[in-house]
């Protein structure tokens, strides 16, 4: 197994950037997700380090060896396709058999390597049929046995989980994170969908617009978000931003929030004055039904059962959403008050830069 | 009891009658296209095949039971004319599927201008087959034509060569115009098929070390087998059917070095007023086309299967 760096990655496509300066150090055994929207360029990023995709510029290095320029079979990586990319002509042992068949592998040697994975991956049974006989979930794990048996340094996996529907999803995640345990593997990993970040990752990096937003641990991401964009995406129902008027700045940060209601804010100041306009950054699951604080008009409420999920509004119509316990005393249509401890709220400047908060919660690993 | 099973019965009765107007609705649906089945197909077919017993010509007809057909068994130019049909068939269809396999790829290829390389594969294939024919007539002349003319600047031939004027050049030249003809719509259907063929399959193939003749070959290839097989059988039913073409250049001659199935029995039927011969003809065509058909559908089936397709 390996390191993988990625120094100074560019990537245009005619006149248009889709990667800037991106620079990576994944430590060997790592799980590392890339995350972001639709056209971050993650998946960019992953073709080029697979080889599939040439960088404009800048370097990979796996396990110590500079592999920029090398073909996609001499990086020792793999890679699993979102479609899964399985031969429909060929069975599962064939599938899975593909690489060394390519490499021209002693036949012993070969069926060893097919049959372990095919155990490790609970496919025994099927190694006769074809990809058509499988459920989607078993397709996917064919394909991760392709990418089992090469023995590579990197394992690299393209939105895997996506054609998956919602339960089948969630089994997969545990799987891989156990199948991870056990290959002891470096992974490489890109989704759009931040549960899986959060639920996989030993480190995720946040893409936007070809730019890394930030690389740090899932609990890093949520409690220390660099930026509003990180903010916005790592967390489920997403970070509400209520715009805010900076009215003092020594000592704590003092602001009154659209709406009306003050809070003294403990975060670093340094860059802001007053009068700024700030956005204050509260996460729906960090907000409590209070006599006094946020005046909010709920529109719409979802029981869950153990939560309550409000979606409502806040000052002049900022949207505002409060995750609440599953019997809170809250009607459709009514108003209510929430408090938050000034110490769970993040503060955001108009270009979207964090200020530090000064009291945090201990990361857990 | 019986009471009850009196009115068990009513329904049953009900969708029993719903299902007899609905089974002559069914049948008054798919009539006009029945009676037009009839009309162009079953009924030639029949009466063909009624010929075939007779001895007709301008004059009449006269019953003479399985004459024509032992005429035909006893007949070695007749032979030699069904393995010369196999021969163009297969020597064509071969042709065709090895150059429109090589024309895809190239067409499939991400090269620039591939868009009008696309185009320019199709003229053979839309424009009249008689003007093209036409065209390659004077190809193949000895004194106008660019071939013979290529030949002797080359000092390959001495003086003029007349192509189409030799018993084995002609069989070729009609074979290579026929390729020319049948070529493009191969090409283009095996073109559809390879990019139908997800891109993520060479990709993975690719990861996994497979150069481009590994691909062409573990992937392209089965992953369009179904298409090559479908080609196969239509192209040679075309071929094996091919008339304008041999008929423009040569008319099956000379001396019979062109004449395939379909030439002899037109010159027998239509040149010779041997209606009942012909007819003869006509039915083994089509009995020795439906055994081929038969057999190529079988081979469909066993390859769709084997290569996961439904």
């Amino acid at each position: 197994m390996a390191t993988l760096n990625l120094n100074a990655i560019n990537k245009s496509f005619g006149s248009a950037k889709v990667l800037h300066d991106i620079s990576l150090a994944i430590e060997d055994k790592e799980f590392v997700v890339f995350v972001g929207p639709s056209g971050c360029g993650k998946s960019t990023l992953l073709r080029i380090i697979a080889g599939l995709e040439e960088s404009t510029s800048g370097s990979i290095v796996i396990g110590g060896e500079d592999v920029s320029d090398a073909a996609p079979v001499d990086r020792g990586i793999s890679m699993v396709f979102q479609s899964y990319a399985l031969y429909p002509h060929l069975s599962v042992y064939e599938n899975i058999a593909f690489p060394l068949r390519v490499q021209k592998m002693e036949k012993g040697e070969m069926d060893a390597r097919v049959k372990r994975a095919a155990d490790i991956l609970q496919l025994t049974e099927k190694l006769d049929l074809k990809p058509s006989q499988l459920s989607g979930g078993q397709r996917q794990r064919v394909a991760i046995g392709r990418s089992i048996v090469r023995n590579p340094k990197v394992f690299l996996f393209d939105e895997p989980l996506s054609n998956l529907d919602a339960a089948l999803r969630g089994d997969m995640r545990v799987e891989l994170s156990q199948l991870h345990n056990q290959l002891d593997a470096t992974m490489v990993y890109v989704t759009h969908d931040q549960v899986e970040a959060m639920t996989m990752a030993d480190r995720i990096v946040v893409l936007n617009g070809g730019q890394v937003e930030q690389f740090g641990t899932p609990m890093e991401l949520y409690h220390h978000p660099a930026t509003k964009f990180v903010a916005g995406f790592i967390g489920q129902p997403n970070m509400n931003f209520v715009p805010a008027t900076v009215l003092e700045t020594t000592g704590a940060l003092t602001v009154e929030l659209e709406g009306g209601h003050r809070m003294s804010l403990p975060v670093d100041t340094a860059g802001v004055s007053k009068g700024d306009t700030v956005e204050v950054g509260i996460r729906p699951e960090h907000v409590t039904l209070a006599e006094e604080g946020l005046d909010i008009t709920v529109d719409v409420l979802e029981r869950l059962g153990g939560v309550s999920i409000t979606y409502g509004t806040i000052g002049n119509g900022t949207r505002f959403c409060a995750s609440l316990s599953g019997d809170a005393p809250i009607q459709q249509g009514k108003n209510m008050r929430l408090s938050v401890a000034p110490e769970d709220c993040h503060v955001f400047q108009s270009n979207g830069q964090v200020l530090r908060r000064k009291s945090a919660p201990a990361l857990v690993a | 009891m019986a009471e009850l099973s009196a009115q068990a019965s009513q329904p049953a009765a009900d969708a029993r009658s719903r299902s007899m107007s609905e089974g002559l609705f069914g049948w008054l649906l798919v009539a006009p296209a029945m009676i037009f089945i009839a009309v162009i197909v079953a009924w030639p077919l029949a009466e063909t095949i009624r010929l075939s017993f007779m001895e007709a010509g301008l004059g009449g007809e006269k019953f003479v039971g399985l004459e024509n057909y032992e005429d035909l068994a006893d007949s070695r130019k007749f032979h030699q004319t069904v393995v010369r049909t196999f021969y163009w068939m297969f020597l064509s269809v071969g042709i065709k599927l090895v150059m429109g396999l090589i024309g895809a790829t190239l067409l499939n290829a991400a090269v620039p201008g591939r868009a009008l390389f696309r185009v320019l594969v199709m003229p053979p294939w839309v424009i009249p087959m008689a003007i093209g024919c036409i065209g390659w007539l004077w190809l193949y002349n000895g004194y106008f034509g660019v071939l013979s003319g290529v030949m002797m600047k080359l000092g390959i031939t001495d003086g003029p060569f007349e192509f189409l004027a030799y018993k084995s050049s002609a069989f070729y030249s009609a074979v290579v115009t026929d390729v020319w003809v049948g070529t493009p719509m191969v090409t283009l259907f095996f073109l559809a098929a390879m990019q139908g063929v997800s891109r993520d399959l060479y990709e993975a193939a690719w990861v996994d070390g497979a150069g481009r003749w590994y691909r062409f070959r573990r992937i392209t290839i089965p992953q369009i087998m179904p298409v090559i097989v479908s080609m196969a059988l239509l192209s040679a039913i075309f071929t094996f059917n091919s008339f304008e073409i041999i008929w423009i250049l040569t008319e099956g001659g000379p001396r019979g070095a062109t004449t395939t199935l379909i030439i002899d029995t037109y010159k027998v039927a239509i040149g010779n007023y041997k209606f009942g011969e012909g007819a003869a003809r006509a039915v083994i065509i089509v009995v020795l086309l439906a055994a081929f058909s038969l057999i190529y559908l079988f081979f469909l089936n066993k390859i769709n299967k084997r290569y996961g397709v439904k």
